[in-house]
C-alpha cells in the first residue's frame, strides 16, 4: 500500500525539529523540540513499542487511549499532552513519540534556585497542587511510580504540572540500551522491597517532596535499595513486626538493627504541626495505612487559613 | 471531544468529494461500510460498544481520507479491529479477514489484494494517525440508558421506548450523526422520536425542576425542537431508501413514508431466519414528526437497517441483541450525571423486567452482546506497571474527575 507510507511514516521528522536532549526522567529520552509549523517548543518523549503479530498490542492502545482521554480533562496540574506520532519502525518495534507541551524549568531547579527557601505559605501552596495531580491520576487509576522533583514541572507562574507518567515504563527504549541510575530517593518501602504496590507509592513520594521543599534537600538519599530502606527506617524507626511483609519480603525484618528514630521535626524545624501530621501520614510503612490523595486534600493543613502557616 | 464534530457544508466537502466522488455515492459508501462493521462485529460475538466505537473510527478516517485512496471494506476491517484491541475486546486480524471474506462479494474483497493480512495492519498506523489516537469514543447507548432511568411512567412504555430508541441509535451508525453531535444529544432526539412513535410521553422525571421545560433539559443545554427534528430525520432518512440489492421478499413499503403502521406493528414483523428486510424501520418511518422532506436518490441503494434474526428461543433476557433489546433498567438506583470514565454503567441493580418481555422483543436478533454491557473496567495489564494494582482502601472509585470536561 504505497499511499500509507506518506501518511503512516514518519510524521515526527516533518513536523518536529528536534533541538536536544532533556533527558529529564531517567527512563526515556525526552528531546526539546520545535513545532516547525508554530515554532512551538515541544517535549517529545521518544517510546519503542514492540509490535506484535497484531500490530501495536492492546495494552499499548488502552494507554494510549487513557492519556488522550486525560489529556481532555485538560487538568491544571497535569503536563498537556499536544499530539502522538508514530516514528519508524526498526525490526519488530515502532517508534513512537509523545508529544507534551514543554515546561522549562522543574522543581529540583525550582528549589535549587530558592537559596533562601520557600515561605510556608508557598509550601502548602505547592504541596497541594501536587496532591491535586495525583489525585486526578489516582481517581482515574493511573500510578505514577516515579514521582520525584524532576518529574515535577513549575510553569513560569508558579504551577505545578504532573509528568512523565503512562506508557509503561517497559516500552521505554533508552531503558533497555543504557543502565541509567534511578533515584531510589522517592521510593516507598513496598518498591524497594519488590512487593505489589498501588497508588499509595505516589503519596510516599508527595510525603518525601514536602520535606524536602522545607529542608530543601532530599529526606532519604540512599545508593542502594537496603542502603534506601536503611535510611528509611533510620529516620521512622522499624515499623512493627506485624507490619513487615512477612511472607513475600526478601529482606527480614530483624535484619534491621535499628532502635530509636529520628523526629522529622528535627529535620525540618520549621514545620507546623498540620503540615507534619500530613507528612506522617504520608510515610506510614503500612501502604494501607497511609493516607490518599482524596484524604490529603481534606487534611487539616489544607484546611487552614493562611494566616496559620 | 472536540475536534471531532463537522457542520453539514464541512460533511459535503470531504476528500472524497474533492476527488470526485458525489456525496450521495459517499453516504452510500459511509453506509456501506457501517453496516458491514456492525455485521462483521456481529458474526464475531463483539459487544455494540466494540462495533460502534469501530464505526465511528470509520467515519472519522474518511474526513481526512478519501474512498477513492482507501478502500472502504479494509478500511471498516481495520477499523474493527482497532476498536477490538480499545475496548479489551480483541479479535485477530485474520478472523477479522475470514469473515469479511464470507460476508463480502469477491470483487468487493479483492480490494484486499493479495495479502489482506498485511493491507488491514498497514492501515492500522495510518488509521491511528488520522484519528489522532483518540481511541476512546463514546456512544449514546451509555447516556440512553442513564436518562430512561430518570423518567417517570408507565414502565412496560418506557421499556418498549427504550428498546426503540436502542434501534434507533444502533441505525444512526449508518449516517454521519456521530461526527455532527455528540452523544448526549444523540440520544435525546431518538429518545424524542422513540418517545413520539411508541406513544410514551414524558409527563414527570426524577430531578425535575421549574427550569426544566422538557426533560431533556436536565441533562442537555440549548437543544432546540429544530435540531431533534433534523437528527430524528436523518434516521428515518434511512429507511426511506428503497431496497435495491436485497432479495428480500418484501421491499420495504416505507420508501414513500407510509402513513399508517403503527410502531406495534413491529411486533408482528418478524421475519423467519434470515430474512433482512426493514419493516420495523419502514413503520417506524411514519414518525409523526416526520413530514415530507429529503427526497432519496433511487440509486442508493437501500440503508443496512439493523433488522435480522429473532434471537434463538432459548436465549434468556435480558440477552442484548444488537437491534432490539438494551440492557435492563433499573430502577431506583442513584443516577450519575458524571460521565465516569470507564466505569461499569451504574445499571445492574435489581432489574424488573417489564412484562412486555414475557415475549421476546419485536424484531429482535441474535446476542450480540454477552450482557451485562462491556463497559470494561481498565484492567491492569500484567506487565504495564503504570497502571496500580488496586486502589488504596477508602478510595473512591468511580469519583468524577477533577474537572469535568
Amino acid at each position: 500500500m504505497a499511499q500509507s507510507s506518506s501518511n503512516g511514516q514518519d510524521k515526527s521528522s516533518n513536523t518536529y525539529e528536534a533541538l536536544n536532549k532533556i533527558g529529564r526522567g531517567a527512563y526515556g529520552t525526552v528531546y526539546k523540540a520545535r513545532d516547525k509549523q508554530t515554532g512551538q517548543e515541544v517535549a517529545l518523549k521518544k517510546v519503542c513499542i514492540p509490535l506484535s503479530e497484531d500490530g501495536i498490542p492492546m495494552n499499548t492502545l488502552r494507554e494510549i487511549a487513557l492519556l488522550k482521554q486525560l489529556n481532555a480533562y485538560d487538568h491544571p496540574n497535569i503536563v498537556k499532552l499536544l499530539d502522538i506520532c508514530h516514528g519508524q519502525q526498526i525490526g519488530k518495534d515502532l517508534m513512537m513519540f509523545l508529544v507534551f507541551e514543554h515546561v522549562e524549568q522543574d522543581l529540583a531547579m525550582y528549589i535549587e534556585k530558592h537559596t533562601k527557601g520557600f515561605k510556608t505559605t508557598e509550601i502548602r501552596n505547592l504541596s497541594k497542587q501536587i496532591v491535586h495531580g495525583v489525585d486526578f491520576l489516582h481517581s482515574n487509576r493511573i500510578v505514577h511510580r516515579d514521582l520525584k522533583p524532576q518529574n515535577l514541572l513549575v510553569t513560569s507562574d508558579g504551577h505545578i504540572k504532573l509528568a512523565d507518567f503512562g506508557l509503561a515504563k517497559t516500552y521505554d527504549f533508552e531503558m533497555k540500551l543504557t543502565s541509567v541510575v534511578v533515584t531510589l530517593w522517592y521510593r516507598s518501602p513496598e518498591i524497594l522491597l519488590g512487593l505489589p504496590y498501588s497508588t499509595a507509592v505516589d503519596i510516599w513520594s508527595i510525603g518525601c517532596i514536602i520535606v524536602e521543599l522545607f529542608t530543601r534537600k532530599p529526606l532519604f538519599c540512599g545508593k542502594s535499595e537496603n542502603e534506601q530502606l536503611n535510611e528509611i527506617l533510620r529516620v521512622l524507626g522499624k515499623p512493627p513486626k506485624d507490619e513487615w511483609p512477612a511472607k513475600n519480603a526478601p529482606i527480614k525484618w530483624s535484619s534491621f538493627d535499628i532502635n530509636e528514630k529520628v523526629d522529622i521535626k528535627s529535620i525540618a524545624p520549621s514545620m507546623c504541626e498540620n503540615v507534619l501530621s500530613l507528612v506522617m501520614n504520608m510515610l506510614t510503612f503500612d501502604p494501607n495505612k497511609r493516607i490518599t490523595a482524596l484524604e490529603a486534600l481534606n487534611h487539616e493543613y489544607f484546611l487552614e487559613e493562611p494566616i496559620n502557616t | 471531544m472536540p475536534g471531532w464534530y463537522f457542520d453539514k457544508q464541512e460533511l459535503k466537502h470531504t476528500p472524497s468529494g474533492a476527488a470526485g466522488l458525489d456525496y450521495k455515492t459517499e453516504m452510500r459508501y459511509r453506509k456501506e461500510g457501517a453496516r458491514f462493521i456492525i455485521d462483521t462485529g456481529m458474526k464475531m460475538d463483539l459487544g455494540y460498544n466494540t462495533t460502534a466505537t469501530g464505526v465511528v473510527y470509520y467515519h472519522r478516517f474518511y474526513m481526512f481520507h478519501s474512498f477513492q485512496q482507501f478502500p472502504r471494506f479494509v478500511t471498516a476491517c481495520c477499523c474493527l479491529f482497532l476498536a477490538g484491541k480499545v475496548e479489551e475486546t480483541p479479535k485477530k486480524c485474520k478472523d477479522i479477514i475470514k469473515i469479511a471474506k464470507a460476508l463480502l462479494a469477491d470483487n468487493k474483497f479483492a480490494t484486499f489484494g493479495s495479502d489482506p493480512k498485511e493491507e488491514v495492519m498497514t492501515l492500522e498506523r495510518v488509521l491511528l494517525q488520522t484519528i489522532k489516537f483518540d481511541l476512546q469514543v463514546e456512544h449514546p447507548y451509555l447516556y440512553l440508558l442513564r436518562y430512561a432511568k430518570c423518567l417517570k411512567g408507565d414502565k412496560a412504555k418506557l421499556q418498549k421506548m427504550v428498546q426503540m430508541a436502542w434501534t434507533f441509535v444502533n441505525d444512526s451508525l449508518c449516517t454521519t450523526l456521530s461526527l455532527q453531535w455528540q452523544p448526549e444529544i444523540i440520544a435525546v432526539a431518538l429518545m424524542y422520536l422513540a418517545g413520539k412513535l411508541s406513544k410514551f410521553e414524558v409527563v414527570d422525571w426524577v430531578g425535575r425542576n421549574p427550569a426544566h421545560l422538557r426533560w431533556w433539559d436536565m441533562f442537555v443545554e440549548d437543544v432546540t425542537m429544530d435540531l431533534l427534528e433534523d437528527i430524528c430525520h436523518q434516521v428515518l432518512d434511512l429507511y426511506s431508501q428503497p431496497e435495491v440489492k436485497s432479495s428480500s421478499e418484501s421491499p420495504p413499503p416505507g420508501a414513500s413514508r407510509p402513513a399508517a403502521a403503527s410502531p406495534s406493528n413491529q411486533s408482528t414483523s418478524r421475519q423467519s431466519n434470515g430474512a433482512t428486510t426493514s419493516t420495523t424501520a419502514s413503520s417506524a418511518s411514519t414518525a409523526s414528526s416526520t413530514s415530507e422532506k429529503t427526497q432519496i436518490s433511487p440509486e442508493t441503494v437501500p440503508p443496512p437497517v439493523n433488522t435480522r434474526i429473532p434471537p434463538p428461543s432459548d436465549v434468556p433476557y435480558p440477552y442484548q441483541t444488537f437491534t432490539h433489546a438494551p440492557p435492563p433498567i433499573s430502577y431506583g438506583t442513584p443516577v450519575s450525571f458524571a460521565p465516569p470514565v470507564n466505569t461499569p454503567p451504574p445499571l445492574l441493580g435489581p432489574s424488573p423486567i417489564p412484562s412486555l418481555l414475557s415475549a421476546p422483543p419485536p424484531n429482535a436478533f441474535p446476542p450480540f452482546v454477552n450482557q451485562p454491557p462491556p463497559f470494561t473496567p481498565v484492567v491492569p495489564p500484567p506487565n504495564a506497571s503504570f497502571f496500580g494494582n488496586g486502589l488504596p482502601q477508602g478510595h473512591t472509585r468511580h469519583r468524577p474527575p477533577f474537572f469535568p470536561p
